[in-house]
């Protein structure tokens, strides 16, 4: 009996104390800004003297390409000036963490949300949650179903057809080619392949003898390649821009080198410039389209005309002379040539991305 | 029995006060420093409001449910590091076979994997029981197993939720919105339950005496084959549930969830709950405080302006500074009798 009374005391105690937390925070937003007046004063001043906080949430960390793609982010505020703070959702997760994270990015009062989705329609309903509170949201890098969303890519359908294509006469239209794609599910890798079938369907001579996602990994690319290389024939390869450490496997296969198309990794672009015997192209998908978001972010909140969607073609890299024009030298390994996007982004060098450094940094 | 089980939990010595200290100062404080934590975020964002609370609470449902899971199995003596891929396969399970069903039919597919998943859950146990091969062994295999299955059941992010069952978890039909209130009834429903089912049942209580001492419980007459297989099938139910919570945040399943990640933040949100990886200690209500907090601290980082990928580290920090207090605490209660 006293058992029971204790722990129904204790449920009591416990059930109190959440009735207080949701108490405290009440059932209607403003009470709750009355107690925090300080911190409302300092962003009711913010739209007064024009300076923003930028909100950015990226699900893919510890890869290149997305590091990129901040580092650009961070230039483009840091460049024009009235940027007080990026704040970075930034870490490993799914659609459920995604969610959670630009809920939290709305809750830490950000003015606009740069987003790099990991699906194309199950952040729709947390979109929408950000733009009833008035925050826009850019989604750079594939595009979100979201009404509200304003959109920011490089046409991935156009860059997994162009380089399809440009393998596929390489190849003499016939032969047998590997498709090594990007992580499964991601808007931009469902957008590639549709381009890929688009140019596949031109080409009956072509048979697609391996079919793979990479996760946009490197070493799990170069793990993949391996395994082709080595247990299969193969007359060409097109990556979705794990490119770089693909070619490394043909000399640990030792075998010799085919065709292969991967994307404007400046690794890669230097392997073409630089390798013996080695044919391929790189197709433009430069992260610093993370700086064209930031840029259409502030666009948007400074209230200019914005259009609903800014889009890049990609450009195919197969000559000499296009291959100098973009390679930079001594460049973190996995980082894309192509920095400063015209006439989008307002910093004027590729050094400012590469010092990846925000406003306040 | 029981009550002989009982005093070996409560050791009824000194002052009341002190027995209250020793049975509840955990469970205790780690609200405390929930409330405490939620009290400093405030001040870091520039509104606190229902729309923060709810985005914490329902977010971290998932964490809540997958750790209660942990702590049963824990408390009966086991460890499984596949609750999480039960997570993954029930969330893409229930997503691929909820879409465009009705509330009803939602509902009874959800009791159905919850049923099913205790089932395969108990065969695991029962695998662990006859090979004789550690938990940890032979949860590695079933971790891997089910997320293998998982893919199979939905190899593309897809699916979908009935709109009121998404609000039975975030209070919300789009799984989007400022009404944590389903979340916090979900929870205490559950858990509340379960917590009295092990605290005050004579079958609960021998999770407890199987997990502190195996001997002594088969000494006393229990079958501690069948109470492992009883704990995991529970805690394989609760996996279950913390996966139908994702489905229902997301809309939708993605088997590309890592569920070893989540079997890590499992058991880090036991410990920081004050459950014995040793097994026979602890409480789930304290896992509940545990398991927002390990949620929690990815946003707390970020309006402090710091990397959440940190919140790793700080976690790994967390699990070894509990594991040291509480070695302390023990050492030192050793020490005086």
């Amino acid at each position: 009996m006293d058992n029971r009374r204790k722990y129904l005391t204790r449920w009591l105690v416990i059930l109190a104390v959440l009735a207080l937390i949701a108490a405290a925070c009440g059932g209607d937003d403003d009470e709750a800004t009355e107690t925090t007046a300080g911190a409302t004063e300092t962003t009711d001043a913010a739209p007064a003297d024009e300076t923003f906080v930028l909100g950015v949430s990226n699900t893919l960390v510890g890869n290149a390409w997305r590091e990129q793609m901040i580092c650009a982010i961070k230039a483009e505020a840091r460049a024009r000036g009235n940027v007080t703070e990026v704040v970075l959702q930034n870490r490993n997760t799914d659609v459920a963490g995604q969610i959670a994270d630009i809920q939290t990015l709305i809750s830490q009062g950000v003015d606009a949300i740069i987003i790099n989705p990991a699906d194309r329609s199950a952040l729709d309903d947390v979109i929408a949650e950000a733009d009833a509170q008035g925050i826009p949201v850019i989604s750079v890098d594939a595009p979100v179903t979201a009404p509200q969303a304003y959109f920011v890519s490089n046409n991935q359908v156009e860059y997994g057809e162009v380089g399809a294509r440009w393998l596929f006469e390489a190849l003499g239209g016939e032969g047998k080619v590997a498709y090594m794609r990007g992580l499964d599910g991601h808007p931009a890798d469902t957008d590639r392949d549709t381009g890929w079938d688009a140019a596949l369907a031109d080409y009956p001579g072509i048979e697609v003898v391996y079919e793979n996602w990479t996760g946009w990994d490197p070493s799990q690319g170069a793990q993949q390649a391996l395994e082709i290389l080595t247990s299969m024939d193969v007359d060409g390869i097109w990556t979705s821009g794990i490119d770089y450490s693909v070619v490394e496997q043909f000399e640990v296969a030792g075998v010799d080198y085919v065709p292969i198309v991967g994307a404007d990794n400046n690794a890669f672009i230097e392997q073409l410039m630089t390798i013996e015997g080695l044919n391929g192209a790189g197709v433009s998908n430069p992260p610093s389209i993370g700086g064209v978001g930031a840029a259409v972010a502030l666009n948007i909140l400074e209230g200019q005309d914005v259009p609903k969607e800014t889009l890049l073609t990609p450009v195919v890299l197969d000559t000499m002379d296009e291959l100098e024009g973009v390679f930079v030298p001594d460049l973190t390994a996995g980082w894309s040539s192509y920095m400063v996007i015209e006439p989008f982004v307002s910093y004027a060098s590729p050094q400012d991305v590469i010092d990846c450094k925000g406003p306040g940094e | 029995m029981t009550a002989s089980i009982q005093e070996t939990l409560v050791s009824d010595s000194q002052a009341p006060w002190r027995r209250w200290a020793r049975r509840h100062g955990w469970t205790f404080g780690v609200w405390i420093l929930l409330l405490v934590l939620i009290a400093y975020y405030a001040t870091l964002i520039p509104r606190f409001g229902a729309f923060q609370v709810a985005s914490i609470v329902n977010n971290g449902t998932p964490l809540v449910f997958l750790a209660v899971g942990q702590a049963i199995i824990v408390i009966a003596g086991g460890i499984d590091l596949g609750v999480g891929g039960m997570l993954v396969l029930s969330s893409v399970t229930a997503a691929r076979l909820m879409e465009g069903q009705p509330l009803l039919v939602a509902l009874l597919i959800a009791v159905g994997i919850l049923l099913a998943a205790a089932a395969i859950n108990a065969v695991v146990a029962w695998i662990i029981n006859v090979s004789k091969v550690p938990d940890i062994v032979i949860t590695l295999g079933s971790l891997y197993f089910f997320q293998g299955l998982a893919l199979a059941i939905l190899p593309n992010p897809a699916g979908g939720a009935n709109e009121w069952f998404r609000w039975l978890f975030t209070g919300s039909k789009t799984g989007i919105g400022s009404n944590p209130w389903p979340a916090i009834v979900m929870i205490t429903i559950t858990v509340t339950a379960i917590g009295w089912w092990l605290g005050k049942t004579k079958r609960g209580l021998s999770l407890y005496a199987v997990g502190s001492d195996k001997t002594a419980a088969y000494l006393s007459g229990l079958n501690a084959a069948r109470v492992k297989i009883l704990s995991y099938a529970i805690g394989g139910a609760f996996a279950a549930l913390a996966g139908l919570a994702n489905t229902a945040i997301a809309g939708r399943g993605n088997a590309n969830t890592v569920g070893g990640n989540l079997t890590l933040n499992s058991v880090a949100a036991i410990v920081l709950g004050g459950v014995a990886l040793t097994g026979g200690i602890g409480s789930v209500i304290a896992v509940i405080p545990a398991g927002l907090i390990l949620f929690f601290l990815s946003p707390i980082l970020t309006a402090m302006g710091v990397d959440p990928n940190s919140a790793q580290v700080v976690q790994g920090v967390l699990i070894v500074l509990v594991m040291a207090v509480t070695g302390i605490i023990e050492w030192r209660r050793r020490l005086r009798s």
